[in-house]
């Protein structure tokens, strides 16, 4: 189970970064500031310096160097354009898998009357092929 | 290590990027150092945005949300040692190439010739051993039909045969002698026998390498979808 968490996370957090690389600079701990905003997800901060690390590899995020006015310089990410390329059309497929999973709650199982209909439409399928 | 803290949470801090560095070896230094940066300065902003407590409570809840360096290492070091063991296989490729670009139409065609050149040999190798046992065979079998003949009547084929006398009755002599051309066609025959062994040991040989060299063309394709 931890596992699966995990996967589902990973996927997600790569998202979320994008997301808000998409509407702004920034630097690892801000990153991590506004992802878990003030949710209560047990977010382990560490996670999104791998994940920065590959989106940086892909060459979806650049990143630099600045100065802070108050200790050690941060390193800022932005998103390149096809890092914004990438965001687009992960969002459209995350909005697309979230629908499905909102669908797949909603809907009550079969009933016994569904499940006759299924059966006899698969035989006549078998019929026909 | 200037840190930018004090007292026993410069102390923490260290302790934590020591091991971080640690758990880094082997992916390139300047990597190394550039996220060893970025770490510090993520506990740095995360330790000034948290006020409540007293530091050392506050360093270590930062460090906890952190999380150990193996969460920041984990995704990377894989891929690090991928690119190690890339560069470690890269002279190989490069030799192989060189050898392929100056040698490698002479290469193969030698290869070919030699694979068909032993393959013919194990061919003929096969063949003159069947030859041997069937003229064993047709020789033997000949020589005891006429040898019967000749103890009917003595006289057949006599200018064409000129039997050495092994002992003084001739009629024993040839006896002996038919004996001698039996066991020459039963050794034909024993040299067919064992040629069918032989074959089919060569025969499960071949099968065996073909098998492997259909299931290694089965594998070649999905490794290389895999990569």
């Amino acid at each position: 189970m931890e596992n699966k968490i995990t996967q589902l996370r990973k996927g997600i957090l790569e998202l979320a970064i994008l997301g808000c690389l998409s509407r702004g600079r920034h630097y690892g701990y801000s990153l991590v500031r506004s992802i878990s905003g003030d949710s209560d997800i047990d977010l382990t901060e560490g996670t999104i310096y791998p994940i920065l690390g590959r989106l940086a590899k892909e060459g979806l995020v650049q990143s630099e160097w600045v100065e802070s006015s108050q200790g050690p310089p941060r390193k800022y990410y932005t998103l390149t354009l096809k890092g914004e390329e990438a965001f687009r059309v992960l969002d459209e497929e995350f909005k697309k898998l979230a629908a499905i999973v909102s669908n797949a709650r909603r809907k009550p199982a079969p009933g016994d009357q569904d499940e006759n209909l299924n059966v006899l439409s698969v035989m006549k399928e078998t019929a026909n092929g | 290590m200037a840190n930018g803290f004090s007292g026993p949470v410069a102390q923490i801090v260290d302790n934590y990027l020591e091991r971080l560095k640690k758990g880094l070896k082997g992916i390139p230094l300047k990597d190394q150092e550039e996220l060893v940066k970025e770490i510090h300065s993520h506990i740095y902003e995360s330790y000034r945005a948290d006020t409540a407590g007293d530091e050392v409570a506050r360093i270590l809840r930062v460090l906890d949300k952190l999380g150990e360096p193996a969460n920041v290492i984990s995704a990377r070091m894989p891929e690090a040692m991928v690119t190690m063991g890339k560069k470690k296989k890269l002279p190989f490729y490069i030799l192989a190439g060189v050898l392929i670009a100056f040698f490698g139409v002479p290469l193969g065609i030698s290869g070919l010739s030699a694979a068909v050149g032993l393959i013919i040999g194990v061919l003929a190798l096969i063949m003159s051993f069947y030859i041997v046992a069937f003229s064993l065979i047709l020789t033997g079998w000949l020589t005891a039909v006429i040898l019967i003949v000749r103890l009917f009547s003595p006289g057949f084929l006599d200018p064409w045969i000129d039997v050495y006398q092994l002992v003084p009755d001739p009629t024993l002599n040839t006896v002996i002698y038919i004996f001698g051309a039996l066991l020459m066609a039963a050794l034909g025959f024993g040299m067919f026998w064992l040629g069918t062994r032989m074959m089919r040991g060569v025969k499960f040989v071949f099968r065996v390498l073909f098998e492997k060299v259909k299931n290694w063309r089965k594998k070649a394709p999905a490794a290389a979808a895999a990569q």
